[in-house]
């Protein structure tokens, strides 16, 4: 017993060690500054703080749907627009809100997407192992940001923590074939109690910020409805804001025998890059925003797309 | 490819996985599934931990090939029940031979050999012809079509669309071992179903080998020894090192060997050879990491799997070097396909005939020369269905063949010219030779069509050009400088520690004989080299399990 109970302290010792030395390596691959005024924690948690501050123009809201389907790299190459995908998987919109409130404290953004699949989510109903896997993924962060031993001693202005900007790259492929959906514009999807306040409160930030908050639907053969679309419909018309469904656009085109990663639910990379040119698009005819392409100040910008491309 | 890609269905295990299929190398098998297995191994009762670890195996399999287990059940069944069924014929013919007289004895016996050989044929068919259906039926069918085509036949045989068990080519080979050593009663056949179903089922065998004998696993398997600290510690150690190779080395080389494979026309000389070279080592350090791995898991439940490599390149020819590489699929080829056949009657026959003409050393190479055929033959088909493979097995039987030819010639211009055939240099000199044939017989192994294997083995040589450093072709690759050095220590790393260890020393007992700080600082070490320094996340392809696959 006396071993056991032994081996058993030598084996916690060892993991806490462990991770003390994982913490101390990865607080050495952030960029500092982010790290110095928001603390390690928040850092790993909100990307976007990784940023250079009042760098990002455009940052898109909401869950998987998102990093899944908008790539801000691609959207830059295009059209010289910088976006961060601001997006969890599974995410209510309680901490949606909240990842806005820090995002906004840290950069200016022009525009912001919020997507829309994440009013219908019960929060009471978030599957327990997401939240796990983002408290582990904050203690192992490091798994995320390991290769960034390749930018030490390059100057710590010029680091790109974050290649992808939020963006998670997908290649596999798991053919799907569309499911025809009941289109019936008198059924409206009911919205769990609170999202509407939580909702409200991000109107408020974009209007109080100077914000134009756009609501969006990504593609998703799986987690799209009509009744969605049509109560959706309805709130943008209510709180005066743009809406755009993207499972409805005639011009984008998804092909689900190629472009889904998971039989439907979300796209692979194939897929993104269509919904970041329909995006870019949508940006450049709003005129609102800038190509930084050349300016001196996104140089990093240009050289993260280097690395975004070879891989 | 043989991976079953089991239904998406959206849940806990795609949530943790990423959406990717249950590997060794996955964190979940490392990090969640075994240490689960072994908190919950160590809290049942002895008799019952046998059970613990077939239903791991089961759910392991099931998470990899979904309901295909069905074949896996099949083999089990059909394995146990020959077994059973020739232990009954062994009863009777003991009752028989005790009740007949003493010239009836050799009747007796073969009548009763005859009825076995049946039940051994019989369990043999239905187990290849399952590993048929599964990785060759389309081989073949396909080839008939083009030869229908080409007789203006218009009949041709459909081609099916359809995922393999995993590690098929494995159990069907351990299923094979155990019914031919009961058949020859090597071993005796078991009795208790239990113990079968876990020696073919064992989860960390199950998707790459080593392909072990029943008289190697099954007993330590059903003994439900207790993980103790130590084995834990010892286990996870050797994972470590498996995951060093795999992580560091092999998912770095990948991007390098996939550009290389799949552009080599764009490419010079140099650079094609250095995807060839770097091919191999990847090969190497995938399997060999994942034996690691293998080993690991088995040791934290005392069970010792037969080691799959020795140092491999060490080797002094190729016929050494298969004696160190695949160990137990060399093994396995040896004693039911090499041995049966240069034993069997015709063939002694022949060597006796051959010996009278052709002397001591040609004479008995001819039986032996067709026992090689085989096992090359049946080697490369058994690696995979394709022109490639068999290319791969033929190349070995010739290079082998050639070594045994060419021997004495060797050794008599060795003594004429005084070189000292056990000298360090004459043994770096076999070595680097042998590996050169090494690395051109993988070249065939990993191309996608014989014509691309031969243009890049002529480019190798005609469009070699050392301009290749200069002009940064090198760094195009998908690699840049930092992944060239990392990968340049971690190799010498790696060879360092073949080095020490075909030197004979045992380096993990040499560690943990070091005190504790040492030892901790050891493995934060290692851990922080693989975490920092693994070609893993954005911007890294994983190598996927490519053994599963055979």
């Amino acid at each position: 017993m006396k071993n056991i109970l032994i081996n058993l302290l030598k084996s916690i010792l060892f993991l806490v060690l462990l991770i003390i030395i994982l913490e101390l390596i990865t607080i050495m691959l952030l960029p500092k500054y982010s790290i110095k005024k928001y603390g390690f924690q928040n850092t790993v948690k909100y990307e976007i703080l990784q940023e250079k501050p009042d760098t990002i123009d455009v940052i898109y809201l909401g869950d998987s749907l998102v990093y899944s389907s908008i790539s801000p790299m691609e959207i830059w190459n295009q059209y010289g627009y910088t976006g961060f995908d601001c997006a969890k998987a599974a995410e209510s919109i309680a901490n949606t809100r909240k990842h806005l409130e820090v995002a906004i404290k840290h950069e200016h953004p022009k525009v912001v997407f919020f997507e829309a699949n994440v009013l219908y989510r019960d929060p009471n109903k978030r599957p327990w192992y997401y939240r796990l896997k983002s408290e582990v993924f904050s203690v192992f962060a490091i798994t995320k940001y390991h290769d960034n031993w390749k930018q030490i001693g390059i100057k710590k202005s010029k680091i790109i923590s974050n290649v992808n900007k939020g963006y998670v790259y997908m290649t596999k492929l798991s053919k799907y074939k569309p499911i025809r959906k009941i289109n019936n514009p008198k059924r409206l999807r009911p919205i769990p109690e609170g999202n509407i306040e939580e909702l409200k409160k991000i109107v408020k930030i974009c209007k109080d910020n100077n914000i134009k908050l756009v609501l969006i639907n990504n593609p998703s053969n799986k987690s799209w409805i009509y009744s969605k679309h049509y109560a959706t419909k309805k709130i943008a018309k209510e709180y005066n804001l743009e809406y755009i469904d993207l499972n409805l656009a005639d011009d984008l085109k998804i092909d689900w025998t190629r472009e889904t990663k998971d039989k439907g639910d979300h796209l692979n990379h194939s897929g993104a890059k269509k919904v970041s040119a329909y995006i870019g698009e949508y940006l450049f005819s709003l005129g609102l925003l800038e190509d930084h392409r050349n300016d001196n100040k996104y140089q990093e910008w240009n050289r993260a797309y280097k690395y975004y491309s070879e891989n | 490819m043989i991976l079953s890609s089991s239904s998406t269905t959206k849940g806990l295990f795609d949530v943790l996985t990423g959406g990717e299929p249950l590997s060794y190398f996955n964190r979940i098998y490392l990090f969640l599934f075994l240490p689960l297995v072994v908190l919950i191994y160590n809290l049942t009762p002895k008799r019952f931990r046998p059970v613990i670890l077939i239903i791991a195996s089961f759910i392991c399999f099931f998470m990899m090939s979904n309901k295909l287990i069905v074949f896996l059940i099949l083999s089990i069944l059909s394995i146990y029940l020959s077994g059973r069924l020739m232990n009954k014929v062994d009863d009777k013919t003991e009752k028989a031979l005790k009740k007949c007289k003493k010239t009836e004895k050799k009747v007796v016996k073969e009548k009763y050999k005859k009825k076995k050989k049946i039940i051994l044929v019989l369990t043999i068919l239905i187990n290849v012809a399952f590993l048929f259906y599964f990785k060759y039926l389309n081989f073949f069918a396909g080839n008939a079509n083009i030869i229908l085509k080409w007789l203006n036949i218009k009949y041709s045989f459909q081609i099916l669309h359809h995922l393999a068990p995993i590690g098929i080519s494995f159990y069907t080979l351990e299923a094979l071992s155990y019914i031919i050593d009961v058949y020859n009663s090597k071993i005796k056949a078991e009795t208790n179903l239990l113990k079968v179903t876990l020696f073919l089922s064992f989860f960390p065998q199950i998707m790459e080998g080593p392909i072990a004998r029943y008289s190697d696993t099954a007993e330590s398997l059903y003994s439900g020894i207790k993980v103790t600290y130590k084995s834990f510690c010892f286990g996870y150690q050797r994972i470590l090192y498996g995951l060093f190779k795999k992580l560091v080395i092999a998912n770095r080389l990948n991007i390098l060997v996939k550009i290389i494979f799949n552009e080599y026309m764009n490419y010079s000389g140099l650079s094609v050879a250095l995807g060839v070279i770097g091919y191999t080592i990847m090969l190497y350090m995938e399997f060999s990491g994942t034996m690691d791995i293998v080993l690991g898991s088995g040791e934290m439940f005392g069970v010792k799997i037969p080691e799959n490599f020795r140092q491999p390149f060490f080797s002094k020819n190729i016929s050494e070097f298969w004696t160190r590489w695949h160990i137990s699929l060399g093994l396995w080829f040896k004693d039911y396909i090499f041995y049966p056949v240069s034993l069997s009657k015709p063939m002694k026959n022949l060597t006796v005939k051959a010996r009278k003409k052709l002397g001591n050393h040609f004479g008995p190479l001819i039986s032996g020369t067709v026992a090689l055929f085989t096992v090359w033959f049946l080697n490369g088909l058994w690696h995979g269905a394709g022109w490639t493979y068999l290319f791969f097995g033929m190349y070995h039987f010739f290079m082998i063949l050639m070594g045994n030819i060419f021997e004495p010639l060797i050794i008599k211009i060795c003594q004429k010219l005084h070189i000292d055939r056990k000298k360090k240099f004459y043994r770096v000199f076999q070595s680097v030779k042998m590996t050169i044939l090494v690395f051109i017989g993988e070249l065939f192994f990993r191309a996608p069509t014989m014509k691309n294997a031969f243009e890049m083995l002529s480019r190798i040589f005609t469009k070699i050009s050392f301009k290749t450093v200069k002009n940064g072709e090198l760094l195009s690759l998908g690699l840049d400088i930092h992944d060239y050095i990392v990968l340049i220590l971690a190799i010498i790393f790696i060879f360092v520690i073949g080095l020490l260890k075909e030197k004979g020393k045992n380096i993990r007992e040499d560690i943990s004989n070091k005190d504790i700080f040492t030892r901790w600082i050891l493995y934060y070490a290692l851990i922080v080299i693989i975490i920092v320094f693994g070609a893993y996340g954005i911007g890294y392809e994983p190598v996927e399990p490519i053994y599963a696959d055979f």
